[in-house]
């Protein structure tokens, strides 16, 4: 299966309802996928009468439909993307869009969505294209971003999030929410490049990625403190993703693919 | 002082180099509040090393400081004021009497070695003791000391005693009086020349503030304290003032200790490079086991 199948799939059972939901999308079917359980609101048509014949229930049968996905990603280019210990999360997010991007078939859109607005603003020819990360010199806006993309993807999207997200305030829940009720949102978290344990002890200088720098002693309490705190923080933020009804993946600097298919569930190919 | 400020702005400019110990992390603020890192600790080792650059600064200075030192071979006269205003009882038994008292206070605190001799004076000053180490002898001499009679010539002591003195070392006069003069050379003038050289005259005002009679006369006997004031001020000396026996001892007491001990200038160049010195190994070692230095 590839994200594209796992995001049919999900299309036609949005997470949020459960499996059980009703498919709500007319068309020629013509890939058998599963029979399940009917429930109301299924097409009539598609109920397999003689499974309902041989369980005793009405069985529903799941196609796979021949329609057109909306692929859109969000990417935090900010330079606090940029660090890392062998390469920088920015590359893994790169590998992470490059490989999103390329579950898009021909006729499927693939729209990047930025605090600006949304490149390209009508249907893009070439995907790979879209997925190019350049890194900016500008601080991530999550909230104008998370706005930008309530406001111009169609209802269905599929939608992709990157970045660290130091600045997702909780006032965003709500927009979260929102979001992972209308699109199909998957949230990559990078994950700390210092997440084992920071590399310095004593006193070092740290520079922050997007300014500032302090000299201070960083000892075993210091490091211990640090430990703990990024792992809740983790578990914090995925916390709050899954809450908002979004798939979740954890984005480590050496695989950024495997990152994307690990929050779909898929082996990487 | 400039070689200091400079060192320290230095400092801070290679603390800010990016080197092998930065490290680049996504969001400051999030790592302050997650680690709390102590940020006393660098700032302490910077002033650590300024302390240490500043005190090799100072030794280069050769810096000289006034310290308190012990004298060995001081010389002291106690000028004892015999006049007739002396047998005044407002002192317990006399003002002459507790003057001697005093004398013998001063005497045993005074530190061994130092010579101290006893002019005492009237209408004219003459000596009771010449300059001696022998402590025992001159508190001997105390006795021969007249009994109270006459004028106050407190300038022709002061004269004497200057006369006695060596022209060098710690000398040192103690004037004990009731400080009316009335006879003599002006004593001003005599403590201005002791003051001009190197001479302090400590005075000692012995009588209460209402006075007293002398015995056998119906002459008032009283104190004149700014006289003695004057004639401390202008030596350099100080004044004190006794209106009894035992203020009078612990007045002597306490001169004798402030007479035992000279300010003089010492080099201060060598301690001040140990202190440096030692400030910045300590600065380098803690540095080195803080993780600074490669």
């Amino acid at each position: 299966m590839t994200i594209r199948d796992a995001l049919l799939r999900a299309r036609r059972r949005p997470r949020h309802l459960g499996a059980g939901s009703p498919t709500i999308y007319r068309g020629d079917g013509y890939e058998f996928v599963e029979l399940r359980a009917y429930v109301p609101g299924d097409d009539v048509r598609r109920i397999d009468w003689a499974a309902t014949a041989r369980s005793g229930e009405l069985q529903t049968r799941v196609v796979l439909e021949d329609v057109a996905l909306t692929l859109a990603a969000i990417v935090d280019e900010s330079p606090s993307m940029r660090v890392g210990r062998r390469r920088t999360l920015l590359e893994s997010a790169r590998e992470a869009l490059v490989c999103w991007f390329a579950a898009a078939t021909t006729q499927d859109r693939c729209i990047r969505v930025t605090a600006d607005g949304i490149t390209p603003p009508s249907l893009q020819r070439s995907p790979h294209a879209t997925a190019s990360v350049c890194g900016s010199a500008a601080a991530f806006d999550a909230a104008r971003a998370l706005r930008t993309a309530a406001a111009a993807l169609p209802r269905g999207a599929a939608l992709l999030a990157i970045g660290d997200w130091y600045d997702l305030d909780p006032a965003l829940d709500r927009d979260l929410a929102d979001l992972g009720a209308r699109f199909d949102c998957t949230a990559l978290i990078a994950r700390d490049p210092w997440y084992d344990g920071l590399p310095l002890a004593g006193i070092v200088r740290l520079r922050g990625a997007e300014g500032g720098n302090i000299r201070a002693y960083v000892g075993s309490r210091e490091r211990e403190a640090f430990r703990t705190a990024i792992r809740r923080r983790e578990t914090s933020l995925l916390a709050r993703f899954e809450t908002a009804n979004w798939r979740t993946g954890i984005l480590r600097e050496e695989d950024g693919a495997g990152a994307l298919a690990a929050a779909f569930g898929l082996r990487r190919a | 002082m400039l070689a200091v400020v400079i060192f320290a702005a230095l400092y801070e400019r290679l603390q800010r180099r990016v080197t092998a110990h930065d490290l680049a992390y996504s969001d400051i603020g999030f790592f302050v509040d997650a680690a709390r890192p102590r940020r006393w600790i660098p700032r302490a080792l910077q002033g650590f090393w300024v302390v240490a650059l500043f005190g090799i600064v100072l030794a280069a200075s050769r810096p000289h400081l006034s310290v308190p030192v012990p004298v060995r071979d001081g010389q002291v006269f106690i000028c004892i004021d015999t006049s007739g205003s002396m047998a005044s009882t407002d002192v317990f038994p006399t003002r002459g009497q507790a003057a001697k008292a005093g004398a013998r206070e001063f005497i045993a605190q005074s530190p061994p070695g130092t010579k101290i001799g006893i002019i005492s004076f009237a209408g004219t000053a003459g000596v009771v003791a010449p300059l001696s180490s022998d402590h025992q002898s001159v508190t001997a001499e105390l006795d021969q000391v007249p009994l109270p009679n006459g004028a106050t010539a407190i300038g022709d002591a002061l004269k004497l005693a200057a006369q006695l003195l060596p022209s060098t070392g710690h000398r040192v006069v103690i004037l004990i009086t009731d400080g009316v003069n009335n006879a003599g050379t002006d004593p001003t003038e005599v403590a201005q020349w002791l003051g001009a050289h190197h001479v302090p005259v400590y005075t000692v005002g012995i009588g209460t503030s209402n006075g007293g009679f002398i015995p056998g006369t119906s002459e008032e006997a009283t104190i004149d304290e700014d006289a003695l004031r004057a004639y401390a001020a202008a030596s350099g000396g100080a004044y004190a003032r006794a209106q009894n026996a035992t203020q009078l001892r612990d007045a002597l007491a306490r001169l004798g200790r402030v007479t035992s001990v000279q300010r003089k200038p010492v080099d201060a160049s060598l301690g001040f490079a140990i202190a440096g010195a030692l400030a910045m190994v300590a600065a380098f070692l803690t540095g080195l086991g803080l993780g600074r230095y490669p």
